[in-house]
């Protein structure tokens, strides 16, 4: 057993242990946790992919006059100003304003040309106020001219990650990159056993405060990641899919363009490489053991995204040891795989927060609140579909009776065109009752003129501004097949039948299908 | 040479390949092929003596013939390894060595572009 205030003492002495989470699997292999726990003080992962969920908040100064910006462009792309008068969100996947520029610069490739040092363009538009009269701005900056550029990733690092694959007949372009139709090649982006939380999948030793590596510099993390999920299937203790993130902040001013990149995934749009580490002080024997976690005992699933449903069908089970081999066997045929986040630069991110660690630059911080191990679940956004009124849909053109109406003239204009209802309206148009080929047939088997006689008087309606979806039920409730449409004031609009409302949740149903 | 044949319709269950290898002393190599009965492109490499009239004669006989002189060039400060255009290479031209780096062998490659278009940062180029 060690404590953090242990470890940071060797690392001022300069005899801290130090090892990547690559070489730990290696020595927990060889030695076992028991000793490695005894042996080691801190292992560091790495982790270098694209992640989307990435941006910074940027503080302009303010200008005289001022101004307090409501829309912020800088180099063409948008940054998010609901904020306070000089500052802005830019977030990685803004595409440019410009159309036939969009994905192919975005907020992710502003980020890396901030920490490179060029100078970009600024163009700010306001409404104008007492306080902040300039309504534009056209000037240039440099990340050094700005009072601050903290980049707050809210979901990165996902613990793991589901592979692709397509077995549809067309390429697919997603942000696991290029997919091959006919299954013709396999992505994934887990950088396995040197990332973060596969190394701590309970999370013991991470949370709000922990110091990592994040782009070259020092940062923090501030939790839990959006859409962390801590109820996941696990095989040897590391989750099989996507599962804990973190949310992660650092200051784009001291970071390095080597372990940030602005990209595009093909037709799909910008997005951020993102360099990051996490050290993992060994404690105790368990973190040891979790920490000797190899890329064999790592499952990962390929799933189909020629299914472009929210749950795809799983095609294989396999793990990072044989996706990083360059290919997967699927049903007997090779299929090359990619690994889209890059292991090389992982390992470098690990090297270097561990070369900072001897070096004595980095101490290790105790978290003020843990990641949640338990009880985090990710809900899907449900479509909640506006009602459609009873009054928006287009009804045949209205037929009806009056009370005086001859009996066989009556039973023609039902047969003339071809309907099996019929409301009776009074001489202003407000309906009566209805009746029926069925009470046609019975009046005339029985001699009855009068078609007051024969009617239904209490007649089941449709008022205009009621959701069809109420309507359908209550057809359905009194087995009938129709019901006329009426206005508050009683007035007749219209006839809706049972097939009407079918035909209509049939398309509905189809529409469902393909936007999701 | 490097080239890409097409085949129209017509000429797919046309000899022509076997007439070639029979009457010219050419040494011809099939790198990509995807042929169906509604015509189809195949990328070969044509060598030897009478390479050019065994390119002169498949003219003739209708297979439309378009040389391959693009080779793409990977820019290595820009390439962050990230490996998504591994899988993407029809002739593996594309590999990654021990230390994780991604190679790009320009001997092997056809010029077919898949690389290029999918890399995420730009790294890959055609090159006349
Ligand atoms: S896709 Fe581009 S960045 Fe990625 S390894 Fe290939 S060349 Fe390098
Ligand atoms: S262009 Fe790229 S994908 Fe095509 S053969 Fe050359 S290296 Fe391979």
């Amino acid at each position: 057993m060690k404590t953090i205030e242990e470890i940071n003492q060797k690392i001022k002495d300069g005899n801290a242990v130090v090892v990547t989470a690559a070489e730990m699997t290696r020595i927990v292999r060889e030695t076992g946790a028991k000793e490695a726990a005894k042996e080691v003080d801190v292992v560091t992962t790495g982790t270098f992919g694209a992640m989307c969920s990435s941006g910074a908040f940027l503080n302009f100064g303010h200008s005289d006059p001022p101004i307090k910006m409501a829309h912020t462009y800088i180099n063409g792309v948008e940054a998010y100003s609901g904020l306070a008068a000089v500052d802005a969100y830019l977030g990685a996947t803004q595409p440019h304003r410009d159309p036939k520029i969009g994905i192919k610069y975005g907020g992710a490739h502003l980020l890396e040309d901030l920490v490179r040092g060029k100078e970009v363009e600024l163009v700010a538009e306001a409404y104008g106020t007492d306080c902040y009269p300039l309504q534009n701005i056209h000037t240039h900056f440099k990340l050094e001219d700005l009072n601050q550029a903290i980049m707050i990733n809210p979901r990165n690092s996902y613990q793991n990650y589901a592979a692709a694959t397509n077995s549809s007949e067309e390429t697919l372009y997603t942000y696991l990159g290029t997919l091959l139709p006919k299954m013709g090649n396999v992505t994934y982006s887990s950088a396995g056993e040197l990332s973060p939380l596969l190394n701590d999948p309970y999370f013991k030793t991470m949370g709000l405060g922990t110091r990592i590596f994040l782009c070259g510099a020092q940062g923090y993390i501030l939790g839990e990641g959006t859409q962390h999920n801590t109820e996941v299937e696990r095989e040897n203790g590391v989750p099989v899919g996507s599962a804990g993130t973190l949310m992660l902040k650092g200051d784009l001013k001291k970071m390095d363009p080597e372990y940030l990149r602005g990209a595009t995934m093909p037709e799909y749009g910008p997005t951020l490489y993102v360099g990051a580490g996490v050290p993992i002080p060994i404690l105790n024997e368990e973190i040891a053991q979790h920490t000797g976690i190899s890329d064999q005992d790592i499952g990962c699933r390929i799933m189909d995204y020629g299914v472009p449903r929210r749950s795809r069908p799983a095609i294989l089970e396999t793990n990072y040891h044989q996706l990083r081999s360059g290919s997967v066997e699927i049903d007997g045929t090779k299929i090359q795989t990619s690994p889209m986040s890059s292991y090389r630069k992982a390992l470098q991110v690990a090297e270097e927060l561990k070369n900072w660690i001897e070096k004595g630059e980095f101490f290790l911080t105790r978290p003020v609140e843990l990641i949640p191990s338990h009880g985090q679940t990710v809900k899907p956004l449900q479509i909640k579909r506006p009602s459609i009124l009873v009054k928006d849909l287009k009804t045949k053109a209205i037929i009806t009776a009056t009370a005086q109406d001859n009996l066989s003239d009556v039973a023609r204009l039902m047969v003339d065109n071809n309907i099996n209802h019929l409301p009776v309206i009074d001489k202003e148009g407000k309906l009566m009752g209805i009746v029926t080929s069925w009470d046609i047939a019975q009046a005339v088997a029985k001699e009855v003129q009068e078609l007051t006689h024969i009617m239904t008087k209490k007649v089941i309606v449709a008022m205009e501004d009621e959701p069809v979806e109420v309507i359908a039920r209550r057809i359905d409730k009194y087995e009938i097949s129709g019901v006329p449409i009426v206005d508050r004031d009683n007035l007749v609009k219209g006839m809706i039948t049972a097939e009407d409302l079918s035909r209509l949740v049939c398309s509905r149903d189809d529409k469902r299908g393909e936007s999701l | 040479m490097k080239a890409w044949l097409n085949f129209s319709p017509e000429i797919v269950n046309k000899a022509v390949i076997s007439n070639l290898m029979k009457n010219f002393d050419v040494s011809f190599n099939i790198m990509n092929a995807n042929i169906t009965p509604k015509g189809g492109k195949m990328l070969i490499e044509i060598s030897g003596e009478e390479a050019q009239e065994g390119i002169n004669y498949l003219e003739n006989q209708g297979v439309h013939l378009t040389p391959v002189k693009r080779v793409v060039k990977k820019d290595n400060d820009k390439c962050v390894d990230c490996g998504a255009c591994l899988s993407l290479c029809p002739v593996e031209a594309i590999t990654i060595d021990e230390e994780w780096k991604v190679e790009l062998d320009d001997q092997k490659c056809i010029g077919c572009g898949f690389c290029t278009s999918s890399c995420p940062t730009k790294a890959i180029k055609l090159a006349d």
